[in-house]
Order: structure tokens, then C-alpha cells, then sequence
């Protein structure tokens, strides 16, 4: 049986019900017969509708599956390519770090300060905090 | 007879794929569990890579928190040269090589020749500086590409090269803190086990095995890198005003034995430490020794008072020597005295006056506090390679070894040991052990140094009393030129002869020195200057005394320490 032949065989078997009532009368045994081919024909129905079914549900699934594993290798990549981003940042702070220590450097601030033509405070006065105090 | 036919070909079709079947099946019976292991093993060989991930070696500090060692990653240059051709498979080498050249610093015939070497893969140039790699990585150049390796970058250059030690193209450290701390910096390497696609990406939803490396520990250390440059500085200016072979200079705080500065003269950069002088390495604070000269009287007399051999106003009948063991030991150029009290000998340096002192001490006891104040031993201070010096054991004496030895000769310590021994008599008489890291910081948190007192070498009594008298030396005696406006100074200075190869002394040549502690009441830090074989000979003392006074002029300006004196 095909599958526009199962499709169809519900609508083509109400006009043979139909006629099965009028023969109930004049033919018992005939009827049963019948019967008994409508109700394999319905068992073969539920039969390919399941297996059609489980295999659809099967290909959902799977696809299901197959669309989760995609999503997850995109966003593994993507987050590969955040982490190589923040290690490359990260190194870039460590560099920016370093070059501020060595601008910072004493050394560098004194020969800075040579070539702007600035010279060591020859004396420094220093207030006596306890002295101070003392002569308020 | 066709059905007859028919059935035998049948039989024998049957036949041969029953036994291809057969023949099948048993092959992949046997891949399935005799050579499954192999298989699965090659298979995972083609995906899996194994990788060490490297552990973040720690961070160095000063006192204040400012950067002095990192590590950071650097692109290193390599060169496949097999792949140096352009799309119609014309060598392009040489193209390469001169577009490389001029970024590089290097002769494109040099580039040249590495490229026909015959390696398939080799190292341009290894840990680049950054704007180098990225002058590089914008020019158009096949065969090239980067690989990212760690560089320790130390930037204060050569300021604090001494202490800091460096870290070798293997990533071992050496000498100074990164030598004696090599195993807490350096961390644990971590491992990774990852699926890889052909594009070397990991697999998400492949193996992935991670032990993740422990990075390395971060220290914090007792320098403090103003007192560190301004030492630097003025040991280089000293050294190369009186062209001087070498010096040392130690800065402690006596109060807890806390390195806040040491400088060795020669020093390299420990950026191109390759280029060093095999001699520049040499920490001369640590590892060199000296005989101290009269540096070495005030630890004679403290020795003498704290025993009670002698007081501050014993007196002696000074004649310009004194004898002992049959020989004639001379004050400097044989100048006569006369009537000298113990403060006086300090004051007014007088060998004679020293042995005069040692002889009413006794070599025993002596030797005894010689080893008290730390000498002929290491002081256990936490940079590698540090050296004992030498005290020779009491058996080992001659008669007049007694006498030289009361005045800095016959002995040889290191410019540390001498620092040390100063700080005990600067802070009331506790030994402290020096330390340059005052603490590290892992994983758990931080980790402080306790300072750690060795011993109680001489009583605070004595203590006071040697301060004083090494006031009075500065304030009116030999070591003038080392008074500063404003605080007290104790100082002593110390000329010594050089020994030789053949045991006799070098002539004409001399070791200058002057160690003492500022402000002399509540002292906040102990110098030591040592110079090697300065032009002004006899009297090298002088720039030592100035460099004295020009490191501490800086450091209490820097610290904020108030003037003891008006």
C-alpha cells in the first residue's frame, strides 16, 4: 500500500460501509468478512501512521540533536575566539602596565628632569612639627 | 545440463563470498579487538593535542608597589622557507629578506643565508618588542608567522640588576631573587588535553582534559626603588670619578634588617645580559670579600666594652705603633698621639690604639665576637650566591694576627656583613638577619616576612655608648666630611690594604670605605660604601664619606625623616 493509497482509504471504504449496512440483512457472512478487512485495513492505517510517526519524531530528534551540537561547536568557537581576544588584551594591559613602569621609572624621571634644564633643590627647609606647635 | 551449469556457478559465487565474508569479518573481528588499542591510539594521534601550559612566572615589587620584574608574552619571528614563493611559485627570499632587514637591524645577506640554510622551519628573531612585531606583521610576506614566548621584562633597566638576578632564554631564573626564589616564581605548569579540527580548534564536544597551571608567586621586597636609584646613581658617579675597579653599596634598616638598597659597580642590564661582563654578574655586596681596614675598630671596642675590658675614657700612652706577636704595627703614616682615650681612637682612627684595645680583650674573646657580629659566616640573606668571608679559627692565630685584626686586617668580610654588623650597634645590639623579600603573595594570600633576630651581640649599654663615640667620630674626628646638616651621623671610615697572590699586600692601591648609620639617635637606615682601588688612594675615603652623604641626603629627603639637629 502506498501512502496516497493509505491516505485515501478511509474516504474510499465509507461508501463499502455504507453498502455493508444494506447487505447486513441479506448477507451475515459476507458482512463479517468485511468486517474483519475493515479492521486489518485500520490496523495497517494506525500501523503506518505510528512507524511515520516514531520516524518523523526520530528525524526531529535528531535534528534536534544536530541543530544543539552546531549551536554548541558555533559557540565554542566563538567563545575560542572571545578567550583569544581577552589573551590579546590582556597582553596588550601587560605591555601598556610596563611601559607606565618604565615612564615612572626614577632613572628616567631624573634624566627627563636633566635635559628640561632642572636642577637638585640644593637646600630643603623643613618645619619641625613639635616646634611649631610649641610657639602657638 | 544449464541448470547443471547454473547451480555450480551458483555454488561457487556462494562460495567465494562466503569467504570474502569470512575473510571480512575476521579482519574486523581483529580491528575490533586485537588492533583496536592501535587504532584508537592513531586516530586520537591525528585530533588530540597534548599541550604544557606554562605557568605565569610572578611579579617582583619594590616596597612601594612599583613594578620591578614581569613577564609578559612576546611574539617571536619564524620563517618556514620552503613556502617564501608567490602564487606563480617564484622564490621570494630574497624579497623577504630585504623587507625583513631594516626592521630587524640585520643585513639582508644574514636573513638571506639563515633562509637557504636548508631548515624547513626556523627562528628569525625571538621575543620581539611589540611595535617590531607589528611593523613585521603588516608587510605582506609569506613563509613568516609569530609564535608567542614569554620575556621577562625588568623596567627600571639596570637599576636594582643586582638584587633582581635575571631570567635565562630557559626561563630559569639566576642569581639574586630570581635565582634564590626560582621555584616560588616559576609556578606549576598546567596540561591540556583537547580534540583539535584541522584548523587547530578545539572541539567542543570533543575530549578536553585541563590541569591548570599554578602561576607563579608574586614578591614584594624590602627595596625601595627611589633609595635603590639614588644608590645606583651615585655608586656609578664615585666609581667613575675615581676610576675606580669596582664598589659596593648596602642600605639596611637596622630596626629589622630590612634591605632597602644594594649596588654593585660593575653592573649590567638585565635586558642583555648576554652581553654582560662575566665580573658584572658578580653581586660585590654579597659575593665579594674584602679586608674592612679600620671599618672594623668600632666592632673591636664594642667588643672590649661590652666584655668590660675597657671604658669610653680609658686612656693609653700612644708612641705612633704599637708591638705585638715581635712585630711594629703603625698608625696611619706613624703619627704619634700621646696620652688617647678609646673614644679618641675612633675618633682619630689609630691603629695602635685598636691593638692596644684587641690586647686587653684577648684573641679569644675577640674571635668570639667577631663570629657574634656575624663575620666568616653568611648572613642568610635571601639573594643566591652570597659568600662567608673569611675569620680564621682561633687555632690558626699567630701572636700578631691579634693585633691586624683589631684593625680590619687579616679578615675579609663582605659589604653586607660589615652593613649588619653596624645595624646591631645602631639599634641596642640585636643581630638581624637581612632580608630583601618582605613578602609573597600566592594563591592562599599573603605571606609576610617576620624579621628574624640572630642574636644579641653586645648589651644596649654598650650600644649607646658605641653610638656615641661614632658620633663624636663624625661630628669632630676622621669621618667629618660625613656630617650631615640637620641629623647626627655614627660613622667610621676604613682604607685597607689588597692582599696579593703571593700573600704580601698590592702596592699603592688601596680598598676605601666608610660604613656608618643616620640619624646616629632612632636610626632609619645603615650605609656601607666600598670602593675598589679609588685614583685618590690613601684618601678614598673622602668620596666615599660624599657618597655617604649624598645617598643619605637623598633618602631621608625621600623619607620624610624629620632633622634630629638644628
Amino acid at each position: 500500500m502506498t501512502f496516497a493509497q493509505a491516505v485515501r482509504a478511509p474516504q474510499a471504504r465509507r461508501v463499502p460501509h455504507r453498502l455493508h449496512r444494506e447487505a447486513v440483512a441479506h448477507h451475515r457472512g459476507a458482512s463479517r468478512h468485511a468486517a474483519t478487512r475493515i479492521r486489518t485495513s485500520s490496523w495497517e492505517i494506525r500501523s503506518f501512521l505510528l512507524a511515520s510517526g516514531v520516524i518523523v519524531a526520530c528525524f526531529l530528534v535528531v535534528l534536534l540533536y544536530l541543530a544543539q551540537a552546531t549551536a554548541v561547536s558555533a559557540a565554542s568557537y566563538e567563545a575560542q575566539r572571545l578567550a583569544a581576544q581577552r589573551d590579546e588584551l590582556r597582553r596588550q594591559n601587560a605591555l601598556l602596565v610596563i611601559e607606565s613602569a618604565r615612564l615612572d621609572s626614577p632613572a628616567r624621571v631624573e634624566t627627563e628632569a636633566q635635559r628640561l634644564g632642572l636642577v637638585r633643590a640644593a637646600t630643603i627647609r623643613v618645619v619641625v612639627t613639635e616646634a611649631a606647635a610649641a610657639t602657638r | 545440463m544449464t541448470a547443471t551449469i547454473s547451480h555450480t556457478r551458483l555454488r561457487f559465487l556462494f562460495a567465494f563470498f562466503t569467504v570474502v565474508s569470512l575473510l571480512l569479518s575476521a579482519r574486523l573481528a581483529y580491528w575490533q579487538t586485537v588492533g583496536r588499542a592501535d587504532l584508537l591510539s592513531r586516530a586520537t594521534d591525528q585530533v588530540h593535542s597534548d599541550l604544557v601550559v606554562a605557568a605565569q612566572r610572578g611579579v617582583i615589587r619594590d616596597r612601594n608597589g612599583a613594578i620591578l620584574a614581569t613577564t609578559v608574552e612576546l611574539r617571536s619571528l619564524y620563517a618556514i622557507p620552503g613556502l617564501m614563493t608567490d602564487r606563480d611559485g617564484h622564490d621570494q627570499k630574497p624579497a623577504v629578506a630585504a623587507a625583513l632587514a631594516p626592521i630587524l637591524g640585520e643585513r639582508p645577506e644574514v636573513l638571506r643565508a639563515a633562509f637557504d640554510s636548508g631548515a624547513e622551519w626556523l627562528f628569525v628573531r625571538r621575543r620581539l618588542p611589540e611595535e617590531t612585531a607589528v611593523r613585521i606583521a603588516a608587510l605582506p610576506l609569506a613563509g613568516l608567522g609569530f609564535e608567542m614566548e614569554p620575556k621577562r621584562l625588568y623596567p627600571n633597566g639596570s637599576v636594582g640588576a643586582q638584587v633582581l638576578g635575571f631570567v635565562n632564554d630557559d626561563g630559569v631564573g639566576q642569581y639574586g631573587v630570581e635565582g634564590r626564589y626560582a621555584a616560588e616564581l616559576s609556578g606549576t605548569p598546567g596540561r591540556l588535553v583537547v580534540a583539535r579540527d584541522p584548523a587547530n580548534r578545539e572541539l567542543a564536544l570533543g575530549l578536553r582534559t585541563a590541569v591548570p597551571a599554578k602561576n607563579g608567586d608574586d614578591l614584594s621586597l624590602t627595596i625601595d626603588l627611589a633609595v635603590q636609584n639614588a644608590v645606583e646613581r651615585e655608586l656609578a658617579a664615585v666609581v667613575e670619578r675615581e676610576k675606580a675597579a669596582g664598589g659596593a653599596i648596602v642600605v639596611l634598616d637596622p630596626k629589622d634588617g630590612a634591605v632597602l638598597a644594594i649596588a654593585s659597580s660593575p653592573t649590567y642590564d638585565p635586558a642583555r645580559v648576554g652581553s654582560a661582563d662575566a665580573e658584572a654578574l658578580r653581586n660585590r655586596a654579597i659575593s665579594w670579600t674584602y679586608e674592612p681596614g679600620s671599618t672594623m675598630k668600632p666592632i673591636t671596642i664594642a667588643a672590649a666594652l661590652d666584655k668590660g675590658a675597657v671604658t669610653p675614657t680609658t686612656s693609653y700612652q700612644d708612641v705612633g705603633y704599637a708591638v705585638i706577636g715581635g712585630r711594629k704595627l703603625c698608625n696611619a703614616q706613624c703619627k704619634v698621639y700621646g696620652p688617647t682615650t678609646i673614644t679618641q681612637i675612633l675618633a682619630r682612627s689609630q691603629n695602635a690604639g685598636a691593638v692596644f684595645v684587641a690586647s686587653k680583650l684577648g684573641a679569644s674573646d675577640l674571635n668570639a665576637y667577631l663570629h657574634a657580629f656575624g663575620f666568616g659566616q653568611r648572613t642568610a640573606v635571601d639573594l643566591s650566591a652570597e659568600t662567608t668571608g673569611i675569620v680564621r679559627p682561633l687555632a690558626e692565630w699567630y701572636p700578631v694576627d691579634l693585633g691586624t685584626i683589631s684593625f680590619g686586617q687579616g679578615l675579609s668580610v663582605t659589604p653586607l656583613q660589615l652593613a649588619t654588623a653596624y645595624a646591631a650597634i645602631a639599634n641596642g645590639g640585636n643581630l638581624y638577619r637581612p632580608y630583601v623579600v618582605a613578602s609573597r603573595r600566592d594563591a592562599d594570600g599573603e605571606h609576610r616576612t617576620a624579621p628574624v633576630v640572630v642574636r644579641r651581640v653586645i648589651s644596649e649599654e654598650t650600644s649607646a655608648t658605641l653610638v656615641t663615640m661614632l658620633t663624636t667620630t663624625v661630628d669632630n674626628g676622621i669621618a667629618n666630611a660625613a656630617s650631615l646638616k640637620g641629623y647626627s651621623v655614627a660613622g667610621k671610615t676604613g682604607t685597607a690594604q689588597i692582599p696579593s697572590d703571593d700573600g704580601s699586600y698590592v702596592d699603592d692601591a688601596y680598598i676605601s670605605s666608610f660604613a656608618g648609620f643616620v640619624p646616629a639617635v632612632d636610626p632609619r637606615m645603615v650605609v656601607v660604601v666600598v670602593l675598589e682601588k679609588p685614583q685618590s688612594k690613601l684618601l678614598g675615603t673622602v668620596p666615599a664619606m660624599n657618597t655617604f652623604k649624598a645617598i643619605a641626603t637623598d633618602a631621608l629627603r625621600y623619607a620624610r625623616v624629620q632633622p634630629d639637629r638644628s
